[in-house]
């Protein structure tokens, strides 16, 4: 007897039309990801084939005068300033997250969590008005020199708080980037805990456990997958902002040892010189610097990506 | 003190803490938010909106261009981004629901969503300025579309997701072929959720600063021509900022309100629409 | 092979059918029975038996999904619609399908008749309207909705919901109707409503229903099929299903000893 398979029947033709012109659609992305890269190496290639790329990547210098390009200073840059914003970020969020699962009266978690959500909405440039004009003299008037006059007096710490408190410096950006990335920390880890299941959280209870411990010894362990996923995103964001870094970091190609230096990170070279590069080889350069930054952040989102995907996939089994 | 109240002393402590957390978080909300007000409306006058700038130095003017340009350049940016990614929506929640190329197209557009923005910038810059030896509004237009459509595309995909798969099952047995079953039937089940996404999608490209400084770059005249640069809010803030003139500064603060006006008032609406058809 | 006695020209007939899931899980073997015009076939069993598998195959529904396997024919107006090139579309307007749960569209009450009505063709407003009205008082819903036409459809009771897609599938105007267990999420009195409704609709339509509840059955269906793993254990009229079975199987399900 004839075996018929599904789907072997007479196909519409408009159908396949959409059907096409909404795959063709969904490609774009992938066309987009592809492009991309194609399109940030064949521009960098000039620049690649000048300094390589241990060469590129731990050079220091950075001089268009001299057509001399090293990625050193702006790569440095952009892991402190992205450091300084996790050590802030990654406990604040986690804290919220606690608090409006586990804390807070249930009539108040929406809001406060709607409330941390809409600083993720406020756009970069505002933060890097408020920071430039606000938040820098604050800094430069009270917390700095706060800081210098305690954590600066103590043997090894006394190098990172050198130098006049300006507010334009590396800490400034390390607080603005933090605020910006708490409401991706703490959406992700509140989604997280709440899959935590009702019933392994009440056995806790039920053996005399405190609300702490229940956070810590079920909760936590339970959605660390989500969390880190969580903070991998907030670190690719982190990394890849540029205009509220434009405004509070100066744009100084120096290795800084002191918080209290301006700096510069990959994206605020590029914001600030890629429209004025006189040379090819200049410009070639800032497309290296873009490569090395979306190849870094693809790869911290992807992991990101897959974090979150196998903690969703711990549950819903 | 007994073993007992220790623990108790430590949960009251460290729930504190969390709770400490959340005023720090909100801190910086309302003190940011509470500053651009502040500045902002101090700023505003009726000039602003119908004066295009004077020369740098000189005191007056307005951002008549710029509030234009951003309107033009946002608008044309939701018109090639939204049927873009509407449609790849689609095809991921339909044609190719539960494939592993639906899956693989998802996460991509999930990572794309927070590729920083500059580097679209530069790619953008490579693709339609230089090749043209000029900026315009155009590249920034397609720049900023470049990053809605993974946004819009996901939001797509999870709307239609969210329709029961029976409804489309009884439009089928009324021998219905899948394209009307889209357009006519999941489509208007996932209208409002759709047009959250879109929503949301303005209101995070209408801040975007990175990608348009290479791209529609800046104008300090009136220009509606989308094949030549064209000012934005955006890159106007960030020039005026940095730049020496106190008029300039108020300027840039104005500005910044208003953007932040536009773009909470859009996240507001799309939040209160999904709160409003889906309860959450 | 059986000897049907068979009373009324057949509407569908069933021949040597197979049926496997992707997986090659063999969900229906051998199935032969002919479905008589006008009448009400009903189709039970116990869950998993075959008898939803069974139902989508007549308008194939299967088809959505990748990787499911016909064996065998299905003769719908002298053809075997399980055959390659078989247009579903056209299939599925002559074959229409009620649900378990209401399937209402999410549109007005009078939109989701037109929908249907559309897929015909038919566009010119005032023919839509009246139109609209002939089937929704054939589905006895009219004068419940007759006030409150440009209402949503999600505002109606499940009951009324069911009755409305009831309406919609007969808008395109189907030679058959298969309702797949069309009462099990609503109340006594919608229930009963239902039933009324189906006997109603013999006149026009040759009915299978396949539904859990064998009072439902008894009272609605002219023929009836038992089916149990996958096969068809017994077939003929109602009456003799229920009050006289041949197989002992049949028996036993009919009187509650297993399912």
């Amino acid at each position: 007897m004839p075996i018929v398979p599904t789907g072997a029947a007479k196909k519409n033709c408009v159908d396949l039309l959409f059907s096409t012109v909404t795959a063709v659609a969904s490609l774009t992305v992938v066309l987009l990801v592809v492009g991309i890269m194609a399109v940030l190496i064949r521009e960098s290639s000039l620049a690649i084939d000048r300094f390589g790329f241990f060469r590129f990547l731990f050079s220091v210098e950075w001089n268009p005068v001299k057509q001399l390009f090293g990625a050193a200073s702006a790569v440095y840059g952009t892991l402190v300033t992205t450091a300084v914003a996790l050590i802030i970020s990654i406990p604040t969020a986690i804290g919220i997250a606690i608090f409006v699962t586990e804390v807070a009266p249930p009539m108040l978690r929406g809001p406060i969590g709607a409330a941390i959500e809409l600083l993720a909405a406020i756009p970069s440039i505002i933060y890097g008005m408020w920071g430039l004009f606000t938040l820098a003299p604050i800094m430069a008037k009270y917390i700095e020199p706060a800081l210098q006059s305690t954590l600066g007096q103590l043997p090894v710490f006394e190098v990172l708080f050198r130098g006049t408190p300006m507010g334009i410096d590396l800490l400034t950006t390390g607080v603005i980037l933090s605020i910006m990335i708490i409401p991706f920390t703490a959406s992700i880890s509140r989604d997280a805990f709440n899959l935590t299941p009702p019933v392994v959280k009440e056995s806790a209870y039920a053996m005399g456990a405190t609300q702490w411990e229940v956070v810590k010894n079920v909760v936590l362990p339970y959605s660390r997958l989500g969390v880190f996923g969580g903070v991998a995103l907030s670190l690719g964001r982190a990394l890849g902002e540029t205009m509220a870094v434009a405004f509070v970091l100066g744009n100084s190609h120096k290795i800084a040892t002191s918080f209290f230096d301006a700096a510069s990170t990959i994206t605020v070279t590029l914001a600030n010189e890629f429209a004025e590069a006189d040379s090819d080889l200049y410009l070639s350069s800032l497309y290296y610097l873009a490569l090395v930054l979306f190849g870094l952040s693809f790869t911290i989102l992807a992991a990101a990506k897959i974090f979150l995907l196998k903690s969703e996939r711990k549950y819903t089994r | 003190m007994t073993r007992e109240q220790k623990r108790k002393i430590e949960s009251f402590l460290a729930l504190g803490l969390s709770g400490l957390a959340a005023l720090f978080g909100l801190f910086w909300l309302v003190f940011i938010l509470g500053d651009v007000l502040v500045h902002g409306i101090g700023a505003l006058s009726l000039d602003l909106f119908f004066k295009d700038p004077v020369p740098a130095g000189q005191t007056g003017g307005g951002l008549r261009n710029a509030f234009v340009g951003q309107l033009m350049i946002t608008f044309s940016a939701t018109l090639i981004g939204v049927p873009v990614g509407v449609l790849g929506g689609t095809f991921l929640a339909e044609y190719a629901r539960g494939t592993k190329t639906a899956r693989v197209i998802s996460v991509l557009s999930d990572i794309m969503v927070s590729v920083p923005s500059i580097v679209i910038g530069a790619f953008v810059y490579a693709v339609l300025v230089r090749p043209l030896h000029h900026f315009s509004g155009w590249a920034g237009a397609v720049a900023l579309a470049v990053i809605m459509i993974p946004v819009v595309l996901r939001t797509t995909e999870d709307m239609l997701s969210l329709v029961p798969w029976t409804i489309r099952e009884a439009a089928f047995a009324l021998g219905a072929p899948y394209y009307k079953v889209i357009i006519q039937v999941v489509y208007r089940g996932a209208a409002t959720g759709i047009l959250t996404g879109v929503l949301l999608s303005m209101a995070r490209v209408a801040g975007e600063t990175a990608p348009l400084l290479f791209t529609s770059f800046n104008n300090s005249f009136f220009s509606t021509d989308m094949k030549g640069p064209v000012a934005s809010l955006t890159v106007t803030i960030f020039q005026y900022a940095m730049g020496p003139y106190q008029d300039w500064h108020s300027q840039a603060w104005a500005a910044s309100f208003m953007i932040t006006l536009f773009i909470l008032a859009l996240t507001a609406l799309g939040r209160l629409l999904l709160k409003w058809r889906y309860g959450r | 092979m059986e000897v049907w006695t068979v009373t009324q020209p057949i509407g569908l007939e069933v021949r040597d059918l197979n049926f496997f899931y992707s997986g090659n899980v063999h969900a229906l073997r051998d199935i032969s029975l002919p479905i008589e015009k006008n009448r009400v076939t009903a189709l039970i069993g116990p869950s998993g038996c075959g008898k939803t598998t069974l139902l989508r195959c007549f308008n194939r529904m299967h088809d959505l999904y990748a990787k499911n396997r016909y064996a065998g024919e299905i003769i719908f107006e002298g053809r075997n619609i399980l055959a390659d090139g078989e247009d579903l579309i056209n299939l599925r307007s002559r074959i229409g399908m009620v649900f378990q749960k209401p399937t209402p569209f999410p549109m007005s009450i009078a939109e989701n008749i037109a929908y249907g009505l559309r897929l015909k063709g038919i566009r010119n407003k005032s023919e839509l309207a009246g139109r609209i009205e002939r089937v929704l008082k054939h589905a006895a819903l009219w004068e419940e909705v007759r006030d409150k036409l440009n209402a949503s459809a999600y505002e109606l009771s499940g009951g009324q919901q069911q009755r409305l897609v009831i309406a919609r599938a007969l808008a395109v105007e189907p030679e058959v109707l298969l309702f797949d267990e069309p009462t099990s999420a609503l109340d006594p009195i919608s229930t009963a409503k239902i039933e009324e409704l189906v006997t109603a609709l013999k006149q026009d339509v040759t009915i299978i229903i396949v539904t859990h509840n064998m009072q439902q059955a008894a009272r609605v269906s002219d023929m009836t099929g038992f089916m149990y793993l996958g096969e068809l254990v017994e077939y003929g009229a109602t009456e003799k299903i229920f009050t006289n079975p041949e197989k002992k199987q049949t028996d036993d399900y009919i009187t509650g000893r297993f399912g």
